[in-house]
Protein backbone atom coordinates (compact mmCIF):
# COMPACT_ATOMS: atom_id res chain seq x y z
CA UNK A 1 0.00 0.00 0.00
CA UNK A 2 2.76 2.76 1.06
CA UNK A 3 4.17 1.69 -1.86
CA UNK A 4 1.39 2.38 -4.02
CA UNK A 5 1.65 6.00 -2.82
CA UNK A 6 5.11 6.78 -3.97
CA UNK A 7 4.84 5.34 -7.68
CA UNK A 8 4.03 7.70 -10.42
CA UNK A 9 1.14 6.82 -12.40
CA UNK A 10 2.03 4.61 -15.49
CA UNK A 11 0.30 5.93 -19.06
CA UNK A 12 -2.22 3.32 -17.96
CA UNK A 13 -3.10 5.40 -15.05
CA UNK A 14 -3.35 8.16 -16.26
CA UNK A 15 -5.58 7.61 -18.39
CA UNK A 16 -8.09 5.92 -15.97
CA UNK A 17 -7.78 9.21 -14.43
CA UNK A 18 -8.53 11.28 -16.80
CA UNK A 19 -11.51 9.36 -17.34
CA UNK A 20 -12.25 9.65 -13.64
CA UNK A 21 -11.78 5.84 -13.11
CA UNK A 22 -8.53 5.94 -11.26
CA UNK A 23 -8.37 3.84 -7.84
CA UNK A 24 -9.12 5.49 -4.56
CA UNK A 25 -5.73 4.22 -3.30
CA UNK A 26 -3.49 5.95 -6.21
CA UNK A 27 -5.40 9.56 -5.94
CA UNK A 28 -3.63 9.58 -2.85
CA UNK A 29 -0.11 9.45 -4.71
CA UNK A 30 -1.83 11.93 -7.04
CA UNK A 31 -2.98 14.51 -4.49
CA UNK A 32 0.64 14.53 -3.19
CA UNK A 33 2.75 14.40 -6.60
CA UNK A 34 2.65 17.72 -8.83
CA UNK A 35 4.49 16.02 -11.38
CA UNK A 36 1.80 13.36 -12.30
CA UNK A 37 -0.78 16.14 -11.48
CA UNK A 38 0.73 17.93 -14.61
CA UNK A 39 0.83 15.10 -16.68
CA UNK A 40 -2.60 14.14 -15.90
CA UNK A 41 -3.84 17.66 -16.14
CA UNK A 42 -2.31 17.72 -19.68
CA UNK A 43 -4.26 14.15 -20.55
CA UNK A 44 -7.22 15.47 -19.26
CA UNK A 45 -7.78 18.48 -21.62
CA UNK A 46 -6.48 16.34 -24.06
CA UNK A 47 -9.48 13.33 -23.57
CA UNK A 48 -11.89 16.21 -23.38
CA UNK A 49 -11.05 17.75 -26.74
CA UNK A 50 -11.12 14.26 -28.53
CA UNK A 51 -14.66 13.03 -26.37
CA UNK A 52 -16.17 16.51 -28.52
CA UNK A 53 -15.03 15.63 -31.45
CA UNK A 54 -18.38 15.16 -33.64
CA UNK A 55 -19.62 12.47 -35.98
CA UNK A 56 -20.15 13.41 -39.43
CA UNK A 57 -22.95 12.80 -41.89
CA UNK A 58 -22.72 11.66 -45.69
CA UNK A 59 -25.01 13.29 -48.54
CA UNK A 60 -28.75 12.55 -47.70
CA UNK A 61 -29.35 10.14 -50.04
CA UNK A 62 -26.62 7.81 -48.79
CA UNK A 63 -28.46 4.38 -47.59
CA UNK A 64 -30.25 4.40 -50.87
CA UNK A 65 -27.04 4.83 -53.11
CA UNK A 66 -25.80 1.81 -51.95
CA UNK A 67 -29.06 -0.76 -51.75
CA UNK A 68 -29.16 0.27 -55.77
CA UNK A 69 -25.85 -1.43 -55.50
CA UNK A 70 -26.18 -4.57 -53.03
CA UNK A 71 -27.63 -8.19 -54.39
CA UNK A 72 -30.00 -8.47 -51.59
CA UNK A 73 -30.42 -12.71 -50.61
CA UNK A 74 -33.35 -14.12 -50.24
CA UNK A 75 -34.35 -17.11 -48.29
CA UNK A 76 -34.72 -19.72 -51.36
CA UNK A 77 -31.48 -18.50 -52.96
CA UNK A 78 -32.77 -15.38 -56.19
CA UNK A 79 -31.52 -12.37 -55.99
CA UNK A 80 -34.15 -9.34 -55.66
CA UNK A 81 -33.21 -5.89 -57.40
CA UNK A 82 -33.13 -2.22 -55.51
CA UNK A 83 -36.74 -1.60 -54.83
CA UNK A 84 -38.61 -0.27 -57.89
CA UNK A 85 -40.17 2.69 -55.85
CA UNK A 86 -36.63 4.35 -55.25
CA UNK B 1 -30.25 -7.68 -36.82
CA UNK B 2 -26.89 -9.13 -38.37
CA UNK B 3 -28.06 -12.82 -38.30
CA UNK B 4 -31.50 -10.63 -40.09
CA UNK B 5 -29.63 -9.71 -42.40
CA UNK B 6 -27.98 -12.38 -43.51
CA UNK B 7 -31.06 -14.10 -43.94
CA UNK B 8 -32.14 -11.20 -46.93
CA UNK B 9 -34.17 -8.57 -44.93
CA UNK B 10 -33.99 -5.85 -47.53
CA UNK B 11 -34.71 -3.59 -44.46
CA UNK B 12 -32.54 -5.20 -41.74
CA UNK B 13 -29.88 -4.03 -44.65
CA UNK B 14 -30.86 -0.80 -44.46
CA UNK B 15 -30.80 -0.41 -40.76
CA UNK B 16 -27.41 -1.75 -40.85
CA UNK B 17 -26.49 1.13 -43.00
CA UNK B 18 -28.32 3.66 -41.40
CA UNK B 19 -26.96 2.47 -37.95
CA UNK B 20 -23.02 2.39 -39.60
CA UNK B 21 -23.10 4.96 -41.81
CA UNK B 22 -21.62 8.06 -39.71
CA UNK B 23 -19.34 5.96 -37.85
CA UNK B 24 -17.73 4.57 -40.61
CA UNK B 25 -17.98 8.14 -42.66
CA UNK B 26 -16.71 10.22 -40.02
CA UNK B 27 -13.40 7.62 -39.37
CA UNK B 28 -13.01 7.07 -43.33
CA UNK B 29 -13.40 11.55 -43.50
CA UNK B 30 -10.78 11.99 -40.75
CA UNK B 31 -8.72 9.60 -42.29
CA UNK B 32 -8.73 10.96 -46.07
CA UNK B 33 -9.58 14.31 -45.21
CA UNK B 34 -11.66 14.71 -48.46
CA UNK B 35 -15.53 14.45 -48.02
CA UNK B 36 -16.15 12.55 -51.55
CA UNK B 37 -13.63 9.93 -51.01
CA UNK B 38 -14.83 9.48 -47.64
CA UNK B 39 -18.18 8.57 -48.79
CA UNK B 40 -16.92 6.70 -51.78
CA UNK B 41 -14.82 4.31 -49.41
CA UNK B 42 -17.43 4.37 -47.02
CA UNK B 43 -19.62 3.11 -49.98
CA UNK B 44 -17.60 0.32 -51.11
CA UNK B 45 -17.37 -0.68 -47.66
CA UNK B 46 -21.06 -1.28 -47.31
CA UNK B 47 -21.62 -2.67 -50.14
CA UNK B 48 -18.52 -5.19 -49.61
CA UNK B 49 -19.94 -5.81 -46.06
CA UNK B 50 -23.19 -6.69 -47.51
CA UNK B 51 -22.75 -8.63 -50.36
CA UNK B 52 -20.54 -10.95 -48.03
CA UNK B 53 -22.75 -10.91 -44.83
CA UNK B 54 -23.75 -14.83 -45.82
CA UNK B 55 -19.68 -14.87 -45.02
CA UNK B 56 -19.63 -13.06 -41.98
CA UNK B 57 -18.43 -15.12 -38.84
CA UNK B 58 -20.45 -14.18 -35.72
CA UNK B 59 -17.35 -15.22 -33.64
CA UNK B 60 -16.22 -11.49 -34.85
CA UNK B 61 -17.94 -8.28 -33.62
CA UNK B 62 -19.81 -7.25 -36.35
CA UNK B 63 -18.53 -3.26 -35.95
CA UNK B 64 -14.85 -5.07 -35.54
CA UNK B 65 -15.75 -6.47 -39.33
CA UNK B 66 -16.76 -3.88 -40.71
CA UNK B 67 -14.57 -0.93 -39.57
CA UNK B 68 -11.53 -3.15 -40.49
CA UNK B 69 -12.79 -3.41 -44.06
CA UNK B 70 -13.09 0.10 -43.83
CA UNK B 71 -9.96 0.72 -42.15
CA UNK B 72 -8.01 -1.10 -44.85
CA UNK B 73 -9.87 0.85 -47.39
CA UNK B 74 -8.58 4.53 -46.09
CA UNK B 75 -5.14 2.62 -45.96
CA UNK B 76 -5.14 1.02 -49.37
CA UNK B 77 -5.56 4.56 -50.53
CA UNK B 78 -3.01 6.28 -48.55
CA UNK B 79 -0.84 4.32 -49.38
CA UNK B 80 -1.48 4.55 -53.58
CA UNK B 81 -1.67 8.64 -52.90
CA UNK B 82 1.61 8.38 -51.22
CA UNK B 83 3.03 6.61 -54.42
CA UNK B 84 1.09 8.82 -56.96
CA UNK B 85 2.74 11.81 -55.33
CA UNK B 86 6.09 10.65 -55.29
CA UNK B 87 6.00 9.77 -58.85
CA UNK B 88 4.30 13.03 -59.99
CA UNK B 89 5.92 15.24 -58.71
CA UNK B 90 9.52 13.20 -57.81
CA UNK B 91 9.82 15.29 -55.06
CA UNK B 92 12.51 12.69 -52.82
CA UNK B 93 11.83 15.58 -50.14
CA UNK B 94 8.57 14.30 -49.45
CA UNK B 95 9.65 11.86 -46.37
CA UNK B 96 6.87 12.15 -43.80
CA UNK B 97 3.41 12.12 -44.29
CA UNK B 98 2.04 15.11 -43.59
CA UNK B 99 4.58 15.96 -46.07
CA UNK B 100 3.02 14.18 -48.51
CA UNK B 101 -0.22 14.70 -47.24
CA UNK B 102 0.82 18.59 -47.94
CA UNK B 103 1.71 18.01 -51.88
CA UNK B 104 -0.76 15.48 -52.23
CA UNK B 105 -3.55 18.29 -51.05
CA UNK B 106 -1.84 21.22 -54.05
CA UNK B 107 -2.30 18.47 -56.64
CA UNK B 108 -5.66 17.56 -55.97
CA UNK B 109 -6.58 21.00 -54.96
CA UNK B 110 -10.25 21.67 -55.35
CA UNK B 111 -10.34 25.51 -55.00
CA UNK B 112 -12.85 27.94 -53.14
CA UNK B 113 -15.79 25.26 -53.89
CA UNK B 114 -18.90 24.92 -51.37
CA UNK B 115 -17.46 21.49 -50.71
CA UNK B 116 -13.81 22.70 -49.91
CA UNK B 117 -15.28 25.33 -47.16
CA UNK B 118 -17.48 22.87 -45.45
CA UNK B 119 -14.29 20.55 -44.91
CA UNK B 120 -11.96 23.44 -43.61
CA UNK B 121 -15.09 24.36 -41.66
CA UNK B 122 -15.25 20.55 -40.45
CA UNK B 123 -11.76 19.28 -40.47
CA UNK B 124 -10.35 23.27 -39.95
CA UNK B 125 -10.22 22.90 -35.60
CA UNK B 126 -6.90 22.44 -33.88
CA UNK B 127 -7.46 19.07 -32.66
CA UNK B 128 -8.73 17.89 -36.17
CA UNK B 129 -5.54 19.44 -37.73
CA UNK B 130 -3.49 17.62 -34.72
CA UNK B 131 -5.11 14.38 -35.80
CA UNK B 132 -4.15 14.87 -39.18
CA UNK B 133 -0.80 15.07 -38.43
CA UNK B 134 -0.74 11.52 -36.81
CA UNK B 135 0.54 8.74 -39.40
CA UNK B 136 -2.67 6.86 -40.44
CA UNK B 137 -2.58 4.09 -38.13
CA UNK B 138 -1.90 6.25 -35.18
CA UNK B 139 -4.63 8.09 -36.47
CA UNK B 140 -7.32 5.00 -37.01
CA UNK B 141 -6.40 3.78 -33.27
CA UNK B 142 -7.60 7.43 -31.45
CA UNK B 143 -10.29 7.64 -33.70
CA UNK B 144 -11.73 4.16 -32.70
CA UNK B 145 -10.75 4.67 -29.00
CA UNK B 146 -11.96 7.87 -28.67
CA UNK B 147 -14.53 8.70 -30.50
CA UNK B 148 -15.83 4.89 -31.26
CA UNK B 149 -15.26 4.56 -27.96
CA UNK B 150 -13.64 0.82 -28.86
CA UNK B 151 -11.41 -0.84 -26.09
CA UNK B 152 -7.72 -1.60 -26.75
CA UNK B 153 -8.64 -5.40 -27.23
CA UNK B 154 -11.48 -4.32 -29.93
CA UNK B 155 -8.95 -1.83 -31.57
CA UNK B 156 -6.43 -5.03 -31.73
CA UNK B 157 -9.46 -7.03 -33.25
CA UNK B 158 -10.13 -4.70 -35.65
CA UNK B 159 -6.66 -3.60 -36.93
CA UNK B 160 -5.25 -7.07 -36.62
CA UNK B 161 -2.32 -5.81 -34.34
CA UNK B 162 -0.71 -7.22 -30.82
CA UNK B 163 -2.54 -5.80 -28.02
CA UNK B 164 0.89 -4.27 -27.12
CA UNK B 165 1.24 -2.20 -30.14
CA UNK B 166 -2.59 -0.65 -30.17
CA UNK B 167 -1.30 0.44 -26.83
CA UNK B 168 2.10 1.94 -27.70
CA UNK B 169 0.44 3.56 -30.98
CA UNK B 170 -2.10 5.15 -28.54
CA UNK B 171 0.38 6.33 -25.80
CA UNK B 172 2.65 7.60 -28.71
CA UNK B 173 -0.42 9.44 -30.53
CA UNK B 174 -1.26 11.30 -28.02
CA UNK B 175 2.11 12.21 -27.13
CA UNK B 176 2.42 13.67 -30.28
CA UNK B 177 -1.12 15.38 -30.43
CA UNK B 178 -0.42 17.01 -26.41
CA UNK B 179 2.57 18.29 -28.31
CA UNK B 180 1.05 19.99 -31.74
CA UNK B 181 -2.04 21.07 -29.54
CA UNK B 182 0.98 22.76 -27.08
CA UNK B 183 2.46 24.10 -30.18
CA UNK B 184 -0.07 26.33 -31.70
CA UNK B 185 -0.89 27.13 -27.29
CA UNK B 186 2.27 28.71 -27.30
ZN1 LIG C 1 3.84 11.00 -9.31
Amino acid sequence: MTDLRLQHLTPDETELWAQGLLPAARELHLASCGECRVVGDRERKLFRELAQLPRFAPEFGFVERIMARVRIPTPSGSHLGPDPDS
Amino acid sequence: MVAWAKQGHEAAFRELVRRYERPLFSLLYRMVRDRALAEDLAQETFIKVLNGIGSYNPQFKFSSWIFKIANNAAIDHLRKRDLDTLSLDGSPHATTPEEMHATALQLGDRGESPLAELEARELGGAIEQAIARLRPEYRACILLRHVEGFSYEEIAATLELPLGTVKTYIHRARNELRGYLGDRRE
